[in-house]
This record gives structure tokens, sequence and C-alpha cells, in this order.
């Protein structure tokens, strides 16, 4: 059978470039042509197309709110120890995200310095940012652009103006908010109406 | 307007200053006067027609393109804020003239009835494009939460307005449909029709608009949602307690995601024939260079071939040939030159070699050897068929191997 059978699009390398890696296909983001990527796979002829493609490589598309990514199938999941460290992580992230003013959502963009400038005239996101680990930069400022960065290549964010320095919150975020909302907090009854968020 | 304009004026000028025009209607909120003159399409007279014709204004510095060019391309593309407040306008108006028409049958009331009718169809389908595109652009694009959620509702009320008009259209339309069947107008007809069918399209689409913006909302609240979730959790895990009191290991763990699965990018190995291209060479160079390696440096890169090696190949071949030829025709003394190459039986693994073929080696040694040649100086014929199997005769000079005391030979055939 050849490749052509499958009447893929043409754009397949790319999609699998971008994936391959672990990456986001995100519907807001620019660089690289990624929102005609979205797009591409989001037709649902596509789709299917590529999803039989990827399979036969034991590779998965799965579809989040407005984001792709890939999945391996049946492969036992490793590295338990790294990925609670990294999702510790984006809890620290996140919740000093969570905790400014103007809170960082998606399709937001902003500066690293603002939020610096934030975290500098506020004593709780002063302290919250300098408790984040990992990250060996001194000043606040450098110490956000470090998450930015860490951000970004995760692809969460895209940095959209390299002169200015300004992020773009892409959709792939709401994969870790998704993440997020479905760890269950026991004991406190009182909190389980986070659970039954309802959203679509 | 300061001077008496136009249509002919604004056109040129716009159009002859079109690169401005379009760069002011890109960046439409922050170009600086002198950010604008620093362009090397305009000058200070261009851009003091410009603003002589009222097509740009200066605030404080700023230049903005004059409010209504702009909104002529925003309609034109089907962009910018959504502005339904004008279909009432337009519904007003369609009433007026319908009353006036029901007073007095008189024909520019009813022509003024179907351009009504026509603007108010292309008025709200417009319009609800434009919600539509900005409703997504809101969602995914403004940054500030608090105003991408008032934008959203205030989205969801202009949705309501031209819910309401589409209602009033249709009203006026059903009222007057015994009037318009009166006038035995086939136009009207059609217009009457078209505006039907898109009314109901409309309604359909707006629809669809009220449940993205639900959507939308409800996303945000989703996060507001997840954003105090996530604060708790920062908390518990403060407490050092994010492994007993959550379920965070189990969710991680379930995390099928490619990157945290110590997925890393595939890898390929090169393949070895490709380091033997030239490609491979510079490659390998690099890396020779990188650690010092002089093995891998030593090989260099072919030059370019030039495009016609194929044709100098073949020259060469015959050149080794023509070499053993020669040696061999002089070492004979029975016939001159040409006779020798006409009658030479070449080695099969050159194929046959045609009359022009022999003739060209003819000229071609007598050319390179010319100084083991005994050039006569004399003309000997040669008859022969050409192509199309006509007697021909060339005449040839008599070539002979130099010799002590050379003999000549004159032959005619």
């Amino acid at each position: 059978m050849l490749a052509e059978d499958f009447n893929l699009p043409k754009q397949t390398h790319d999609i699998f470039a971008v994936m391959a890696r672990g990456n986001f296909i995100s519907s807001n983001g620019s660089k690289d042509g990624m929102n005609r990527l979205y797009d591409i796979i989001n037709n649902p002829e596509n789709f299917e197309r590529l999803q039989a493609y990827f399979n036969v490589i034991r590779y998965n598309i799965e579809r989040g709110n407005n984001y792709f990514y890939f999945s391996k199938l049946h492969e036992p999941n490793s590295e338990l120890e790294k990925k609670l460290e990294r999702f510790e992580r984006y809890i620290d992230i996140i919740d000093l995200f969570a905790s400014m003013d103007n809170k960082i959502t998606i399709g937001s963009r902003f500066r690293p310095s603002e939020i610096a400038e934030e975290c500098n005239a506020n004593v709780r996101l002063k302290q919250k940012l300098q408790k984040i680990p990992l990250y060996r930069s001194e000043t606040l400022h450098n110490k956000v652009r470090e998450i930015c960065d860490l951000m970004s290549r995760d692809s969460y964010l895209e940095l959209e103006d390299e002169k200015t320095e300004s992020y773009k919150v892409l959709d792939a975020y709401t994969y870790l908010l998704d993440v997020i909302n479905s760890i269950a907090i026991y004991e406190e009854s009182d909190n389980s109406d986070a659970n039954t968020i309802n959203y679509n | 307007m300061a001077l008496q304009v136009n249509v002919n004026d604004i056109l040129t000028q716009l159009y002859s200053q079109r690169g401005v025009v379009e760069f002011l209607f890109a960046n439409r909120e922050n170009v600086t006067v002198n950010e604008l003159l620093n362009r090397n399409d305009i000058s200070q007279d261009q851009y003091q027609r410009l603003k002589s014709l009222d097509l740009v204004y200066e605030y404080e510095s700023i230049v903005s393109l004059n409010d209504a060019v702009v909104a002529m391309f925003e309609d034109f593309m089907e962009i910018g804020e959504v502005t339904p407040g004008f279909i009432n306008d337009y519904i007003n108006e369609l009433n007026r003239y319908i009353r006036f028409y029901q007073d007095a049958r008189e024909m520019r009331f009813l022509r003024s009835i179907k351009k009504y009718l026509k603007r108010i169809n292309g008025a709200l389908t417009r319009e609800i494009i434009k919600l539509q595109k900005n409703v997504d652009d809101t969602y995914k694009n403004e940054s500030n939460y608090r105003i991408k959620l008032q934008k959203l509702e205030a989205y969801r009320e202009k949705r309501d307005t031209i819910i309401d008009f589409i209602k009033k259209t249709s009203d006026v339309v059903e009222q007057t449909r015994a009037l318009f069947s009166l006038t035995n107008d086939s136009e009207l007809y059609g217009i009457v029709q078209s505006l039907k069918v898109s009314l109901i399209e409309n309604l359909d689409y707006l629809i669809e608009i009220q449940t993205d913006i639900t959507d939308f909302i409800n996303k945000i609240q989703f996060q507001l949602d997840v954003y105090k979730k996530a604060q708790r959790l920062k908390e518990i895990k403060d407490h050092g307690t994010l492994h007993f009191k959550t379920g965070f290991k189990e969710v991680v763990n379930n995390v099928n995601t490619l990157k945290y699965n110590g997925h890393k990018t595939p890898k390929t190995k090169i393949a070895v024939d490709t380091l033997y291209t030239d490609d491979g060479h510079v490659l390998c160079k690099r890396i020779a260079e990188k650690y010092k390696l002089t093995r891998l440096m030593i090989r260099g890169i072919a030059d370019k071939m030039s495009s016609n090696f194929k044709d100098k190949g073949l020259e060469q071949q015959i050149k080794l040939d023509t070499e053993k030829l020669v040696e061999r025709f002089l070492t004979q003394k029975k016939n001159n030159l040409f006779e020798y190459l006409i009658e030479y039986k070449f080695p099969k693994a050159i194929g046959t070699v045609t009359f022009e073929e022999r003739l060209s080696l003819f000229v071609e040694i007598a050319m390179e050897y010319q100084t083991k040649l005994d050039f006569k100086y004399r003309l000997n014929y040669f008859d022969y068929l050409d192509n199309e199997q006509k007697k021909k005769r060339l005449g040839y000079t008599l070539i002979l191997p130099i010799e002590d005391k050379p003999k000549s030979k004159k032959e005619k055939v």
C-alpha cells in the first residue's frame, strides 16, 4: 500500500513533526502555521484519515477543546516520578497565574515584565514566585521569563512578538486545566462541588 | 468638509496613496505622524493633500483614517464591530415608504421599498457574520478575562437585538403581503422571497451563535473555577499532603501525552549512503573540524559537472581510439587517410560508425596530427550515395603518412 492511498493532507509531515515531539496543536497558535495545521486536522475527513494512518504506527490523535495531541496506543505509562514532579510544578505555575490580578486565561497576552512587576508589588505573589523550585535565575523578571520559556516549550504558550517579549496563551492550556480539574480532593465535603463543575 | 470634493478626487487620492491607506487601515490605533512620514511612499505634500480632503485625521500627533473610509472597508470585508442599530432605521424607513405607497400608489415609493428590503437583507447577513467572527475572536484573543466576559455578554445582547429585528422584518413582510401581491411586480416578489429565506437561515445562525456564546462563557467560568481549585491544590501541596489527600497521583499516572511519558522526538540514524554524497561530506567535514579528525577531511568534494559532460566523455573515447588509429595508419602504406578511414573496420564495441562520423574523424585527425602526416594539397574525389540515395561526389585532400620519399597515389573511382 502506498502512502498516497491514504489520501493524506500534504501537511501530514508537519503535523507529525509537531505532535511527535509531544507538543500540542492549538487553534489559536500562529507560529509556523499552527492554526492552519489545526484546521487541517479538524476537518472530519482529514481527521479520520490521519487517525487511521497514525494508528498504524501506534500513535493516537487525542482531541481536546480546540487542540490536538498524540498519545501512544497500548503502551504502559512510565516515568511516574518525573510526571509527578512536572505536574507539581504546573500546579505552582497555574496557582501563580491564578493569583494574578489580571488572570491569565486562554487567549491572554502578557509580557513577563508585567507579571514580574505585579509580583514585585504584591508580597504574596512574590513569595509564590520565589518558592517555585528548579529555577536558578535570581531576579523576579528572569524567573518569570524562565517560566514562560518552559511553558512555551511545552506548547502551552507562544512567544508572539520577540521584540516586545509578549506571550499568548494557547488553547492547549485547557489541557492543564482539565488535568487539574480531574484531581479529586478527598475528605472535605464542602469542596466537592469543584468536581461537578459543568463545562462543555 | 472643508473643501468641495467629488468622488473622483477622493478615489484618486485613495488610489495614489493606497500603500499608506492600507498601512493606516491595518494599524488603526497607533500610527504617529513621524512614523507615517518616515515611510518612503508618502511625502509631506502628499500627506497634506490627504489631510485637506479629510481622508486622514491627526489628533495629538496620532494619525488615523477617516471613520467613513474605515467603515466602508469594514463593511466590504465584513469585519469590525457589530452595529445592528441601523437595521432598525432601515425598518422604520421601510415602514414609512410602505405607508406612502398605501396612500399613493406611485412607482417611486415602490422603488424605495425594494431598496430598503434589499438593504435589510444584506445588513442582517453581514451583521450576523460579523457577530460570529467577533464572538470567536473575543474568546480566543481578548487578553483580559473580565473584559472578555463583558464583551461576550454584550454580544449576547446584540444577538437578541438582531433576533428582534428579524421578527420585526418578517412581521412587516407578512402584513404587507396583500399589498405586495397587488403590485404584481415580479422583482419585488423575488426580493421578498429571498428575504424570507435568508431570515429563516439567519435565525438558525443566531441560534448557533447563541450556543457558542454560552459555551465560551462557560469555558471562561470553568477556567476561573479551575483556578480556584489550583489554588486549593497548591495549599494542600504546601502542607505536603498532595499525594495523600488528593487523587493527584492517579490522575497524573493516567496522563497519556507523549511528552510526559518520556517519549523523545523520534531520532533516526543517518543512512551510510548519505555520507558518501556531497552533502554527507560537508557534514563529515564539519564534524571532523569539531573533533579535529584529519582522517575525515581528506576526501574533497567533486567539482561540479559541466552540463555537456556526457558529450565530452564520448569525444574522449574517440580520441583514445584515434591515437591508435593514427598509429596504425602510419604503419601501412596502401591507402591514403581518407580511404583508410572509410574502409577501417572499427571494433564492434563502438557500434556502427556512420559515413558522417568517419568524415569528422578525418577532419579531426588531419588537424590534430598535422606534423605526422604528409599533406599533398591535391584533391581526390569520392562518390557515394546519400541518405536519399542520390549520387554525390566529395572532394578530399590527399593525406599520406610521412615517408622518406613520399609517394602519392592518385586514385579515381
